[in-house]
């Protein structure tokens, strides 16, 4: 589903990613975990378009997106994203946040819309607070609508942008836990996080980068078991301690 | 001639010169604030012409004094097409005011996170549908508050258009003082229709703040 061949990035003198090669199946759910600064989160937006990668090949549902500028807004209508600090629209209720696009960019008549956007709030547990204002709502409320806003558009691949970083630890649980479903849902999800705990538990596979560069991929079992490469080890052993 | 004798000789003369000041300002803001608007996208486009262009505009008009530019589109355009004072006073004060507006609404939008533009092109919006739907809404409401001053500025500015002939308050009261030779009375009671115009406005303003203050929300989503 989605292929990434020799990809290469820099901020003028800086290497931020390094040769990645990463290949995710549909219904897989690809954990991204290393220190901050190691790449992960440009990797993430560069699948989406967000940055685009200087050198390399980026093959998402059949169709190459990092040479082209063509057709981006279709290749984003396929990607959904959540991000860290969640970005809701200040300016509309929480409904208005889910039915925004599908209205104005698929078209979708505004009761079908609706019918959607409320089923999608019943799924991530909100189905009470459509016409709250985000500013009146938790974090982790925000993190959940912000995942059905992004559900809405129907999209093939979601992408997780440290989606619990900025939440109480309180709060990680529920939104946690909505991706999990997600998960089981058979949905293709990216998830750039620190929680090792949803890595070992979710993911189809985990893999560590450093530098810019992918240092090992592997199942959970193997990235946190059995790591192969020394870097790998040095990072698993101090989650653990 | 006591003060309030002054204030009934004036009252008529006055009060439909303050209309005229209402209407010169009203249209002058309008243009104004599409002048501004226009101009705004421009600073803010990567279009190195249209850039420049609103650089100029901007320094052009901020650079140089209102009255040049009233005199400038009244006898400079005249040359061309004969504007009567009213028009040419509204567009020299559009002109003028977009100027400072445009400055507004470029700190506004701008000031919008990032991350909202970010999240609305991820959802598969084209930059100009993001613009509309999710950061002009926003830049909007937090541009009120200058614009409003802006636009208390701008009903002050419309006396220099007396200048060219027009019919407005200030134009007014220069007559009437001319009549009477009281001038510091007449003049005094010209300014208390300003100063009335400004209350006006300005309590008109504080009930539209107060309106979206109801739905304030917290600068992130």
């Amino acid at each position: 589903m989605i292929s990434i061949k020799g990809l290469d990035k820099w901020y003028n003198s800086l290497h931020v990613l390094r040769d990645i090669n990463l290949q995710v199946d549909e219904g897989e759910v690809v954990v991204l975990i290393g220190a901050s600064g190691s790449g992960k989160s440009t990797l993430l937006r560069c699948l989406n378009r967000l940055e685009r990668a200087d050198r390399g090949e980026i093959h998402i549902l059949g169709r190459e997106i990092n040479q082209t500028d063509k057709d981006l807004d279709q290749l984003r209508q396929q990607v959904g994203m959540v991000f860290q600090h969640f970005h809701l629209f200040p300016h509309m209720t929480v409904i208005e946040n889910v039915i925004e696009a599908p209205i104005h960019v698929k078209k979708m008549n505004r009761r079908a819309a609706e019918r959607l956007a409320t089923e999608l709030l019943q799924k991530v547990g909100l189905a009470d607070k459509m016409h709250s204002y985000p500013h009146s709502l938790s974090g982790g409320q925000k993190q959940r609508v912000a995942i059905a806003r992004a559900l809405a558009m129907q999209p093939r691949v979601m992408l997780f942008d440290e989606p619990t970083s900025a939440l109480d630890p309180e709060l990680v649980g529920e939104v946690l836990s909505v991706m999990k479903e997600l998960a089981q849902d058979g949905m293709t999800m990216v998830v750039v996080t620190h929680e090792m705990g949803f890595a070992r538990e979710v993911a189809d596979k985990v893999v560590y980068m450093d530098e810019g560069r992918i240092i090992e991929q592997g199942t959970p079992e193997q990235i946190f078991g059995a790591p192969q490469e020394e870097r790998t080890q040095r990072f698993v052993s101090q989650i653990y301690n | 001639m006591t003060l309030l004798e002054i204030f009934q000789t004036t009252f008529i003369g006055f009060s439909k010169a303050a209309w005229q000041t209402v209407l010169l300002t009203f249209w002058s803001l309008l243009v104004g604030t599409a002048i501004g608007l226009v101009f705004a996208f421009c600073k803010i486009s990567s279009n190195k012409l249209l850039n420049g262009l609103a650089q100029l505009y901007i320094t052009v008009i901020r650079g140089t004094p209102l009255i040049v530019q009233i005199f400038a589109i009244y006898f400079g355009l005249a040359e061309f097409i004969v504007l009567d004072s009213f028009t040419a006073g509204v567009f020299a004060l559009a002109i003028h005011a977009g100027a400072y507006i445009a400055e507004i609404f470029r700190g506004a939008i701008q000031a919008v996170d990032s991350g909202q533009m970010e999240a609305a092109r991820s959802l598969g919006m084209s930059y100009s549908l993001a613009m509309r739907l999710i950061i002009l809404p926003q830049a909007f409401r937090r541009s009120i508050p200058p614009l409003g001053n802006q636009f208390i500025i701008g009903l002050k500015d419309s006396s220099l258009v007396a200048y060219i002939g027009g019919t407005e308050l200030w134009s007014a009261g220069l007559g009437a003082a001319a009549d009477n030779f009281k001038q510091f009375e007449t003049y005094f009671i010209n300014g208390l229709y300003y100063l009335a115009l400004i209350l006006l406005f300005t309590g008109l303003l504080r009930q539209l703040e107060r309106r979206l203050q109801v739905e304030k929300r917290g600068t992130q989503g």
